[in-house]
């Protein structure tokens, strides 16, 4: 066969992909010389819009920004402006924040590996991992009342709280996950053929990590020790014990392992934050004007590290709202991810980074 | 490997004592340092170097209303930001994708956005915004001024 | 009117649509259980087909209309013509010597037509698909071919009705070729391009492969060439591995339901199991592993039958 190059367009609409992204891949037979990246088909322009609504009204719009992630946008955005009024939060929803938080990061896993799953072809841990996955989503709407957009935070507080019978059941729910997540877990470890897929591709470097300052679970694939949680105490994880999840390989397999295991931990964390939930006020009572000054809020999204500046001039809009996701850092490995892969690693490659797109167009 | 913030400014002072390197806090953990956009390449060059602050989480972009501002926001246990100011007729720095390869979005984005030239940085392709977007810079005051209240 | 009736009832045209769409919905409802779902229902494969059969037919500009019609056509053409030579109930409507070389040729041409579909559609998919398949079609076809001469040099006869006749009463080939029988299934797999060999239409690769510039019509008839290609497949394994059809109507028509659910049971499985190979791996495996594999089976045939 003559080997002449074709550009074969990946997106925007494709089915390899759950939100619009356009990379254009030049291949060479089977192998993939070149990849260019467009990215901007969701920007919707959120930074923009938070200067013209009011602080209240900007944790319904950062939540906004992504249906995945949403609450640990919305977490994050909330310390920041209390951080601005000088706001002291109960202990008790800050645990409930972080109790929201950690499901959400198993949902985030969760729902990845249904993707990475049905994107090499094996359509059953599809099946298996978003059947699991609703396990999280029922604990998530009873919580809440909302299975993946929850609102639940207000700037002082959260706004529902659980009584003892609420939490036993929440505690029956994750014991039934504990199971289903134990077998997907080992077969990540065990299974030939989704490993013949994902050992050796992608492989990105310690060095490549820290260059490209990649955060989160693809950098703790290979080998970065950094996770927020423990690295930037905050309660309540000063006063919880979990472990980072690390791993050396660099590659596809890696990245899965880890936002497994991280899953599992993010379990034990859950039981570990019913069972020292203190007792007392869920939220106080918040100034709607802020007082102007700045301050810089970062989280341990499931994607990795979240960060939010805001400026406050003092009025009751912000003046100047930053968001920068995770997938930003892991989007710009991509182009050098995809050279000199076969167009039959692509999907792995690209399921790899979990693109999360509107959180990286905001 | 992690120097206090303390040792790290009074080095930096020591290897550029020609300018004042204001320090105040921000919240809820950061501190801040002024540096004029003509050192900022050696600045950040020497956090890398000798402090090992490589991870560099984003750079915001403003429009105080009197001038823009760059801030570099590091990371390493604690945060540390370099705070730039440009007045609007000057609207350059140096681009710092030589050292930090990972900086090129956030500078595209804030080349877009605010219309700060980073000498160095590949701009010819939009990066969030539509291809058939006209001039306006979307952060900058006069854009929001000029439309209507929501 | 004897020959009108089955060429296009039984056990023809009619009979072998049937079941096409009969082992469709067992395939999805066979994976769909292992999923932990309920399943489409019965007549989900007659409805998709009439849903495509309403749908409009779009040709992009610079493909050749008769061509691209013609590709699908010519693919229920050689498969229909294959459902001559397979018996069904103990005899099947035509058989000669060496019909067994016939149904191989002809179950080779939907392959040629898959590629050529691809080739001419003139898009990136298509030509990705078109070339995959090629390839593919490369690294099974001979571990497929080899494994099903297995049985004939066995029964010392190319006709399969007479294959099938000498396994009633005795052994089946199966016992005897066991390693044979797995080939053959692992090269059917391959032909049907079902998953983990459905590298040429691997939805997250190449979108639809070489069909993803076909719809409405053309594409219906597709859809029918490759499920009836799994029955007759199914049907041929039957035939040369497991025995036929044995003499007595009743317990030879239900022993021919079983062994076909059984190998239904079988292609399902490896769906479910399997991530989907890589193109390179697939070539590695079919020269590396399934041939070597094919040939030692033949070499102990030919040692064994002589």
């Amino acid at each position: 066969m003559k080997s002449d190059k074709m550009i074969i367009p990946i997106g925007p609409q494709h089915p390899l992909l759950k939100e619009p992204i356009a990379f254009t891949l030049t291949v060479e037979g089977e192998r993939v010389m070149e990849a260019g990246m467009r990215m901007g088909y969701v920007h919707r322009g959120i930074e923009r819009l938070a200067q013209e609504r009011s602080y209240v009204q900007t944790i319904h719009l950062v939540e906004r920004v992504c249906g995945i992630c949403s609450h640990v946008h919305a977490t994050t955005y909330c310390q920041g402006v209390e951080a601005l009024l000088g706001l002291e939060i109960p202990p008790r929803a800050q645990y409930l924040r972080a109790l929201l938080c950690e499901l959400e990061r198993i949902h985030s896993h969760l729902l990845w590996l249904g993707v990475l799953g049905k994107n090499l072809g094996l359509d059953t841990i599809f099946m298996y991992a978003w059947r699991d996955r609703e396990i999280v989503l029922d604990i998530m709407e009873d919580l809440s009342g909302g299975r993946v957009s929850h609102a639940i935070n207000v700037i002082g507080g959260v706004r529902s709280d659980v009584d003892e019978a609420h939490c036993d059941e929440i505690l029956r729910q994750l014991d039934l996950l504990t199971e289903p997540l134990a077998r997907l877990v080992g077969l990540v470890e065990h299974e030939r053929t989704l490993k013949a897929r994902t050992q050796n591709v992608g492989h990105l470097s310690l060095e490549q990590i820290r260059r490209y300052c990649v955060v989160g679970p693809v950098a703790r694939a290979s080998g970065l020790d950094v996770d927020l949680r423990r690295d930037m105490p905050k309660a309540p994880y000063t006063d919880l014990s979990f472990k980072v999840i690390t791993h050396t390989a660099g590659d596809v397999w890696a990245r899965t392992l880890v936002r497994m295991q991280e899953a599992v931990e993010s379990v034990r964390l859950c039981r570990e934050i019913l069972a020292q939930l203190p007792d007392g006020p869920i939220s106080v009572k918040a100034k709607r004007r802020v007082p102007p000054g700045e301050v810089v809020s970062r989280a341990e999204a499931p994607r990795g590290e979240l960060i939010y500046y805001i400026r406050s001039d003092g009025s009751e809009k912000p003046a100047r709202l930053k968001i920068r996701t995770p997938t930003l850092t892991t989007l710009i490995t991509l182009p050098e991810q995809l050279r000199e892969v076969n167009m039959a690693d692509v999907p792995a490659v690209l399921s790899g980074v979990d693109l999360c797109i509107a959180c990286a167009d905001r | 490997m992690t120097h206090s913030l303390e040792t790290i400014l009074e080095a930096l002072q020591a290897t550029f004592p020609a300018l004042s390197l204001d320090t105040r806090a921000m919240l809820t953990d950061e501190t801040v340092i002024s540096v004029p956009g003509d050192v900022l390449t050696e600045v950040v060059g020497e956090l890398i170097e000798s402090f090992d602050f490589y991870h560099l989480t984003t750079i915001t972009g403003l429009d105080t209303g009197e001038g823009l501002v760059l801030l570099y926001h590091f990371w390493n246990i604690h945060g540390l930001t370099l705070y730039v100011a440009l007045p609007y007729t000057e609207a350059r720095v140096p681009t710092l994708t030589e050292l930090i390869p990972g900086v090129a979005m956030y500078e595209r984005e804030i080349h877009e956005m605010l219309g700060v030239d980073f000498t160095g940085l590949e701009t010819s392709a939009p990066f969030l915004l539509p291809d058939d977007w006209d001039d306006t810079l979307p952060l900058r005051k006069q854009a929001v001024e000029s439309e209507d209240e929501v | 009117m004897q020959t009108a009736f089955t060429l296009l009832i039984f056990p023809g045209l009619g009979f072998i649509v049937l079941c096409a769409w009969l082992f469709d919905w067992l395939d999805r409802r066979i994976i769909a259980r292992f999923q932990g779902r309920v399943g489409p229902p019965w007549y989900q494969p007659v409805a998709d087909f009439i849903k495509l059969l309403a749908k409009e037919d779009i040709l992009s500009t610079g493909i050749n209309p008769a061509l691209s019609t013609a590709l699908p056509v010519l693919s229920l053409a050689s498969v229909l013509t294959v459902s001559l030579y397979i018996p069904v109930a103990r005899t099947a409507p035509v058989s000669f010597e060496g019909d067994l070389i016939v149904v191989l040729f002809l179950l080779s041409i939907p392959a040629l037509a898959y590629f050529l579909a691809g080739w001419i559609s003139g898009g990136v998919y298509g030509i990705l698909g078109a070339n995959r398949s090629l390839l593919q079609y490369f690294s099974y076809e001979v571990p497929f071919l080899m494994a099903l001469s297995g049985p004939a040099i066995l029964g010392n006869s190319w006709r399969i009705a007479q294959i099938a006749q000498q396994q009633v009463g005795t052994t089946w080939n199966l016992a005897l070729q066991p390693l044979g029988f797995i080939l053959a299934v692992v090269g059917l797999i391959g032909k049907l391009k079902r998953d983990p060999l459905d590298i040429p239409k691997a939805k997250s690769e190449v979108v639809g492969g070489s069909l993803t510039e076909y719809s409405g019509r053309k594409l219906a008839l597709w859809h029918l060439a490759m499920d009836m290609q799994t029955v007759l497949g199914i049907f041929l394994l039957i035939n040369l591995f497991l025995g036929g059809t044995s003499a007595s109507p009743l317990w030879g028509g239900l022993g021919f339901v079983l062994k076909a659910l059984g190998i239904v049971l079988l292609l399902s499985t490896a769906s479910v199991l399997y991530a989907r190979l890589r193109i390179d791996q697939l070539a590695n495996l079919g020269w590396r592993v399934l041939a070597p594999l094919a040939l030692m089976q033949l070499a102990a045939t030919i040692w064994m039958g002589g």
